[in-house]
């Protein structure tokens, strides 16, 4: 079925004209789904355009990745008061895991505070400037510094880790 | 001031949750004015789990985020896969899919009805509507084979199909409901004792709805004209004409009115879907293993969007998979709901967000239950089980 995608087009040349080589990638996947890489320096840059400029003022979910050398941060961004069918645009970054540091982008989009706070906990992602990083889902007896859904901890080693703890 | 404010927590245990949960809440006398949120008491390590099973035991797992809205998650799982096996299910397994989606947001805004009902002390209410689910579950009993966690779908397709006694006992029970909710919704806009708990309380403005990413009926209810079957249609939602239903009373009472209302939208659809219930093969063959790549899907849950995010490594299991589900994107708007209100209205006001803890809390690995760690074995749960008597 093919559909129409030149709204979806039109995001992404958008993108590419004002921030230039800071696109890493930027592709339309289908119908309403954009998959875009930036330069984690831009970040604040980029996600201030969406927002204030093209009405991607919603954040649906803030998913962290673990790309073994890297980690990556998805924000899957939408068009919040469009009338027609909107697009999500999920907005994906990488940084460095021995300093996994990223500015945070409450102060554009106040709902993201949760879902950074979910990352940081899962990832060990730190958001910069967020006002309350303290662990969210994660029991209070964690032992430190174990991120469960980084790729080297496998299911044994957070049993053992935990284990660890208890004792 | 800071003389004058005490902190009262408000869970994990507490007559007032029905799941738990942690609020620590600042009042000054009365008056609420800080929430903070804890969650994770019900995280079962699901994102990481996914990672180590192959999409055909997902397909089991996802349903398992939660017990209420499974086949919203089922849904999401196979909108998120399908189009990465470039495989697409045909249409007739899209109707059963709305119907089956469809039925599953009636017997939930049913029971929030009733835990909404019995949260501001109206009982009666609270054993009519639970009355009324029962149907709606006994219809998704005879369709499905189950009454939760439905397993409705696979890769490509459903699992069964609707034989012509299934659709006129459909047809039946859907007549029976629609009529039943049209007599709450008279109920609900002139029964004082709802009135007088639920107007004006829990106030989210549309403004705060939308900068806080408020999703499902707690968006509508603030006005917020979204939801992804209109939005981002999936299944067969595109060629069914319905209405998006929103209030703009912006309170508890406006939540009331935007639920009764998609309950009477979401029989229309199923009787639109019955009536047009296309023929032919109800699902298609499906590979093991995707090739690398992402996807995102989202479907219309009966509390709001879930949101999937699946990243696909070649193998027959994925790299990543993430479940993001309605609650926790509404937690936010629920602490800005409480704050400036009243202890008394805690209860009623975290009920009208329909919060659901297991949806929120997919990811953990233990039960952190008073400070205690612990895993259970599979061979100590069935040893739990066969002590209180299971099989």
């Amino acid at each position: 079925m093919l559909s129409d995608i030149s709204k979806e087009q039109e995001i992404v040349n958008n993108l590419k004209d004002k921030f230039g080589d800071k696109i890493i990638e930027a592709k339309v996947q289908s119908a309403r789904r954009v998959f875009v890489t930036i330069d984690s320096k831009s970040l604040i840059k980029v996600t201030k355009f969406l927002a204030k400029e093209k009405n991607y003022t919603h954040v649906a979910t803030i998913s962290g990745l673990d790309l073994v050398k890297n980690l990556a941060v998805i924000y899957h961004l939408r068009e919040y008061h469009s009338k027609e069918q909107f697009i999500t645009l999920s907005l994906k970054v990488e940084v460095a895991k021995d300093k996994p540091k990223l500015p945070t982008i409450i102060t554009i989009i106040p709902g993201a505070e949760l879902y950074e706070r979910e990352v940081h906990d899962l990832f060990g992602i730190v958001f910069e400037g967020h006002p309350d990083l303290s662990p969210l889902i994660l029991p209070e007896h964690w032992p430190s510094g174990v991120y469960p859904l980084r790729k080297e901890y496998k299911l044994e080693d957070i049993k053992t880790k935990i284990e660890k703890v208890k004792k | 001031m800071s003389n004058s404010t005490y902190k009262v927590p408000i869970g994990p245990q507490h007559p007032a949750l029905k799941e738990p949960e942690n609020f620590l809440l600042t009042v000054d006398g009365e008056e609420i004015i800080d929430v903070k949120i804890r969650l994770g008491y019900v995280h079962r390590g699901g994102e990481k789990a996914f990672e180590n099973r192959t999409y055909v035991q997902g397909l089991y797992l996802i349903e398992r985020v939660c017990g209420i809205c499974a086949m919203a998650h089922q849904l999401c799982y196979v909108n998120n896969l399908e189009p990465m096996m470039d495989v697409e299910a045909p249409p007739r397994a899209q109707y059963i899919r709305t119907i089956v989606a469809e039925l599953e947001r009636v017997h939930s805004h049913l029971l929030w009805l009733g835990v909404a009902a019995h949260e501001i002390g109206f009982d009666t209410l609270f054993m009519y509507c639970w009355r009324d689910r029962e149907v709606s579950l006994d219809l998704m009993e005879m369709i499905t084979g189950n009454r939760v966690l439905h397993a409705a779908n696979t890769i490509g397709g459903v699992r069964r199909d609707l034989t012509a006694d299934m659709i006129s006992k459909t047809r039946k029970g859907i007549a029976l409901l629609k009529k039943r909710t049209e007599y709450y919704k008279k109920l609900v806009l002139a029964e004082k004792t709802i009135l007088k708990r639920a107007l004006g309380v829990g106030i989210l403005s549309t403004k705060d709805a939308a900068e806080l990413c408020a999703v499902g009926p707690t968006a509508r209810a603030s006005n917020v004209k979204k939801d992804v079957r209109k939005d981002d249609p999936y299944s067969a939602y595109d060629e069914i004409p319905f209405n998006l239903i929103t209030y703009d009373l912006c309170d508890v009472a406006s939540r009331v009115l935007v639920r009764v209302d998609e309950l009477i939208e979401s029989a229309n659809i199923i009787e639109y879907s019955l009536d047009h219930l296309p023929t032919g093969p109800i699902g298609v063959r499906a590979p093991r293993s995707i090739p690398p790549g992402e996807n995102v899907s989202i479907v219309e849950a009966p509390r709001g969007e879930d949101i999937h995010y699946c990243k696909s490594n070649g193998t027959d299991k994925p790299e990543r998979y993430k479940v993001r589900a309605p609650t926790l994107g509404n937690w936010a708007s629920m602490a800005k709901m409480l704050i400036g209100g009243y202890v008394a209205d805690v209860p009623i006001t975290l009920a009208a967000i329909d919060p659901c803890m297991s949806c929120t809390d997919r990811v953990a690995f233990i039960d952190a239950n008073s400070g205690k760690n612990w895993i259970w074995s599979t061979e100590q749960i069935k040893k739990y089980s066969k002590k209180n008597g299971g099989r």
